[in-house]
């Protein structure tokens, strides 16, 4: 198992260092010049001496390490080239710059990152909590009518983009109803502390949480329910109920075992999508997140930001997929690796 | 016990009703007296030097510094005018020196703080000046340009501490001088430039902050008689300074101050009392120390708060009440929603509006191509209803302005009774008239020109002498339509010797964007075009492409070749400081700032020289008639408009000229100028904005009917 896990993280070493240098070359390639657009800025502050603008441009692009060669650049980004004589880069601990925030980028991605973590970990918690009893239940009572209504609203629930449910929860239950804030992450002016401040932040964030939640039912009951039935319909759950064994030990021991495989991969996958932002949520409920930066960043050509989001979504994809790959092994016996 | 249930049942009953009774009386609502600000802009923190020495600040960041910041010793004013601030400012002097030089002296009155208590004196004014004109604080990200208008700014930039030995360096700044605890002076350099010049007093502008912030620790303002310094602490050297690149300690002190709203004290009538980066919004608390702004106005409101807010529901946000201020507001379909909501609201809410500083427009390449001639720029405003685009655009919410002036301007109150401008009336038939008297009567074969022609004699050709053939390094030699959707292709074409240049405009608009597909519909695809034989070409992509291509900056997308000879975008003014000059300069190290490249024929025949004598206007004009010109250039006017005019009445007739002849040149065409609406709660009293004073400013003034105190 050790073994197997070394042989998987060299693996993702090489997947990352391949892909970190796709990704800074496309980044490099789109045309667009940052020093040219951070001078621009200066351009009044030099009117009486343009020289001194060209000048100062110049020293940007130097500053910037923009003279040197694309492969120079990227070895400089890593941190085992030098870049001005200088030593800077990702394994240094220098992550970059944020040139729309004008601060380190990593500064600029803690509090998105801690408010997307906070409002992915209760959503996915909810989701789980609602979608696998009612997918074992649609499963178990395939065929009557209360599976056909879920399995009805679910199709309804799965069709509707998240910005239309968004915006018709809005509408009904912040501006018809008034029971829940508009927009926003706390009471404007309010500085509330311990359990009022969670309270007063529950208060903000649960409609976004609850259209979260509704958005992401329908996929994930409907994938529980046909796993759960196919496992139901296994040989080893006939014999389990030929040698007489209560159902609910038929259903939560035998069948639900069987029926988690597929579904492990889904679970793990949503835990480690609470690192992503959703721009429609987090432009609709004015939530500070990662999507909302992460869009940010990308229309305000913010690079060293978006590449550093992107290296760590990289990285955190190719650890949840080691995770999944073990975790198979925990649930299922039968392909738990121990080379 | 049932007797004592009858006797408290009646209590109860005549309490209730005594309740009730003193509910009868003149009920009067009291309010919290805070006010919560609401604005679309995301606040970054950067409240202390909003985009440090740039002009990238983001607009939220920069209420926060204009709430916290103050005792400047010049202001604007609600019209946007620099004016000395007399609670700051016992007096102040401008001279001469026997240089030639404006030497600004400024003394303070004593007794002024910071919100810790601490006094404001000389030190706290020229610390922001000295600090800020070194490497130090280039090193830390700034221009380091704060003192660049003063004389000996080059030499002092250049000193970098003792331990380093510059040539022509000088620890002391010649043009700026300790005279005593309240007083100083700052001597605007003439050989640098920047003297004569109209608004040359504004360089007296300076703000005080207090010395740990920009300083730190350990370094002191002094003047031995040579001009101010600072200690050599300032240039200590940090840890990884090379020979090669020197780094300072001090500017790791000025990344961290530049965020910290904690630490350090404030000089503006609020101080920070809670920033909360996750949720962006921003708390203000009274400064009880602020002794008022240039008109001795304190604040009354003594909580503001400053939140973030999202556009598609702001409105909502503000008849919920849980925003008080909606700032900004424009276009027609947000404005109507919030005059509805106003109008709703049965006074709870209330409205102020102004005309927009600055107009949206369509802006020409004036060196090449069709639109390099007058009258094809002419033509092009003659075919567009500007007033009904207005109409649509605003929503009624919006007027046409004629040329690149605020109806607001001191400058336009002052001459729009003798002003010229041509409106250009939509009118199909000036537009062929003016194309016509230009020579653009002629087919691809050189023959006349017949209206309903297909093919590529759809439109109007061009005989283009050598000279205008030869324009731009020869680009319209091959000038070529872009975007041929409709498979033709229209270009120069050579017909024995002479070139002729189809009547094509390439056009470049950003998407998505409601202007551009306006124009699209309201212009480029008119019928009216097509009958003037015209053709305009249609390419979008994103504003950096947009701004490559003005700048012709290869690195933002440009090819190489001039294309496009038409853009649409908006332009705007923040003060009433008018300044255009070097902008129609023909000298290649201006072109970066010249967004039309045109380049005045009449200035070729009498060009500005900024060292000669300065000539008033008449003088100047006679002056060029007798060289042949038919008037002033363009660079002439905008040149002189700043360096020659003293006084307020030369300034005005500079700049009456300039702008009638922009009018007649059309370098840009203003497509509207829109409202801005601030739709508020009715119990703030006093809220007045103005283009150039922003809800900042207005709260200053403003106070909260029957307002109480939070507990």
């Amino acid at each position: 198992m050790g073994k197997y896990i070394l042989k998987r993280l060299g693996y993702m070493a090489i997947v990352t260092v391949i892909l970190s240098f796709l990704m800074f070359v496309v980044y490099t390639m789109i045309p667009f010049d940052r020093a040219r657009a951070e001078v621009e800025t200066l351009k009044n502050a030099y009117k009486n001496n343009p020289e001194g603008f060209q000048q100062r441009y110049e020293e940007l692009r130097k500053e910037m390490g923009l003279d040197e060669n694309i492969i120079v650049r990227y070895f400089g980004w890593i941190g085992v080239a030098p870049i001005n004589g200088k030593y800077q880069g990702l394994l240094q601990g220098d992550f970059g710059y944020s040139y729309i925030h004008d601060r380190p980028a990593q500064e600029v991605l803690v509090e998105p990152m801690k408010n997307t973590i906070f409002i992915n970990l209760f959503a996915t918690f909810l989701a789980l909590g609602i979608t696998i009893p009612m997918g074992i239940f649609c499963a178990v009572h395939r065929g009557s009518k209360r599976d056909t209504a879920i399995q009805a609203g679910t199709i309804i629930g799965y069709s509707i983009p998240i910005f239309i449910t968004a915006i018709l929860c809005v509408w009904f239950f912040a501006i018809v109803l008034g029971i829940f804030p508009v927009s926003g992450m706390k009471t404007p002016g309010s500085n509330y502390t311990g359990m009022k401040k969670f309270f007063d932040q529950m208060k903000y964030m649960a409609l976004p949480l609850i259209v979260m939640t509704l958005s992401s039912l329908g996929g994930m009951t409907r994938y529980v329910r046909a796993s759960m039935t196919e496992a139901l319909s296994m040989d080893c759950i006939r014999t389990a109920r030929a040698k007489g064994l209560r159902e609910k030990v038929v259903i939560y021991s035998h069948a639900w075992r069987n029926a988690l495989i597929p579904i492990v991969t889904l679970v793990i996958g949503w835990f480690l999508s609470i690192f992503s932002g959703s721009i429609m949520i987090e432009n609709i409920f004015g939530l500070n997140g990662m999507g909302l930066i992460y869009i940010n960043s990308l229309t305000g050509k913010d690079f060293e930001v978006v590449l550093l989001l992107q290296m760590f979504y990289v990285i955190v994809g190719l650890l949840g997929n080691l995770l999944i790959d073990i975790a198979y092994g925990f649930v299922d016996p039968r392909i738990r690796v121990n080379k | 016990m049932r007797k004592f249930s009858k006797v408290l049942a009646l209590l109860l009953v005549a309490l209730l009703c005594l309740g009730m009774f003193a509910g009868c009386g003149e009920k009067v609502e009291k309010n919290e007296n805070k006010v919560i600000l609401g604005n679309v802009t995301e606040l970054s923190g950067d409240f202390r030097w909003p985009g440090f020495g740039g002009s990238s600040a983001g607009a939220s960041d920069q209420d926060i510094n204009r709430l916290t910041t103050g005792y400047s010793t010049m202001e604007t004013n609600q019209n946007g005018a620099y004016v000395w601030n007399q609670t700051v400012v016992k007096e102040h002097s401008e001279v001469e020196d026997e240089n030639g030089n404006l030497v600004v002296t400024v003394e303070i009155n004593p007794g002024l703080k910071f919100s810790d208590g601490s006094e404001v004196k000389a030190v706290n004014y020229l610390a922001y000046v000295l600090a800020f004109s070194t490497n130090v604080s280039v090193n830390a990200g700034h221009t380091g340009m704060s003192g660049q208008a003063f004389v000996g700014f080059d030499s002092f930039k250049a000193y970098v501490g003792a331990d380093v030995e510059v040539k022509g360096a000088t620890k002391e700044f010649a043009g700026v001088r300790l005279l005593g605890d309240y007083k100083f002076s700052l001597t605007v350099s003439k050989e640098a430039g920047f003297y004569p010049y109209y608004y040359a007093n504004t360089y007296g502008a300076v703000t005080p902050y207090p010395l740990d912030l920009v300083l730190g620790e350990g370094v002191e303002v002094k003047d031995d008689g040579n001009g101010a310094y600072l200690t050599d602490a300032w240039y200590k050297k940090a840890a990884d300074s090379t020979a090669e690149t020197l780094t300072y300690e001090k500017s790791e002190h000025l990344k961290a101050a530049r965020y910290d709203v904690t630490k350090y004290a404030f000089s503006g009538p609020y101080t920070i009392s809670a920033w909360d980066e996750s949720t962006k919004e921003v708390t203000l608390k009274i400064n009880p120390e602020f002794a008022g702004n240039f008109e001795g106005q304190k604040p009354a409101i003594t909580t503001v708060v400053y939140v973030k807010i999202v556009s598609e529901t702001q409105l909502d946000q503000l008849k919920n009440g849980v925003i008080d201020v909606l700032a900004n507001i424009t276009g027609g379909t947000d404005t109507k929603a919030a005059l509805d909501a106003m109008k709703a609201s049965e006074g709870k809410l209330a409205e102020n509006h102004y005309q927009r500083a600055g107009y949206g427009k369509i802006q020409f390449e004036c060196d090449f191509g069709p639109t390099m001639f007058n009258e094809v720029r002419q033509a092009i405003t003659y075919l567009l209803d500007r007033n009904a685009f207005c109409s649509t655009f605003t929503g009624g919410y919006g007027q046409v302005v004629h040329g690149p002036y605020s109806p607001d301007f001191a400058q336009w109150l002052a001459v729009k009774d003798t002003i010229q401008l041509n409106s250009y009336e939509y009118s199909l038939a000036s537009a062929k008239k003016v194309l016509e008297d230009n020579g653009w009567v002629y087919n691809s074969k050189g023959e006349a020109y017949v209206e309903g022609a297909t093919g590529v004699d759809a439109v109007r050709y061009k005989k283009l002498t050598a000279e205008e053939a030869a324009a731009c390094d020869g680009v319209n030699k091959t000038y070529t339509s872009v975007a041929n959707t409709d498979g033709v292709e229209y270009k120069t074409v050579k017909v024995g010797n002479d070139y002729y240049m189809p009547l094509v405009i390439n056009w470049f608009g950003t998407t998505p964007n409601d202007v551009t597909d306006l124009i699209g519909t309201s212009l480029a695809n008119s019928a009216e075009v097509t009958s003037a034989g015209m053709v305009i070409r249609s390419t979008t992509g994103d504003f950096d492409k947009l701004l490559g291509e003005i700048y012709r900056e290869e690195s933002y997308g440009y090819g190489g070749t001039p294309t496009y000879g038409m853009f649409n975008l908006a332009t705007g003014w923040n003060s009433a400081i008018y300044d255009y000059a070097f902008n129609w300069s023909s000298d290649p190290k201006y072109f970066g700032y010249s967004s039309n490249k045109f380049f005045d024929p009449d200035d070729a025949k009498y060009p500005y020289d900024i060292t000669a004598e300065k000539l008033s206007y008449a003088d100047a004009l006679a002056a060029a008639k007798a060289a042949g010109a038919e008037n002033l250039g363009m660079d002439y006017l905008s040149m002189a408009m700043v360096y020659n005019a003293k006084t307020e009445a030369e300034y005005n007739e500079w700049w009456k000229a300039y702008i009638e002849k922009w009018n007649s040149l059309v370098p840009d065409i203003p497509l509207y100028s829109n409202y801005y609406y601030d739709i508020y709660n009715s119990k703030i009293e006093n809220y007045k904005t103005s283009p150039f004073w922003g809800c900042a400013d207005a709260v200053v003034y403003a106070t909260i009917k029957n307002a109480v105190e939070a507990e």
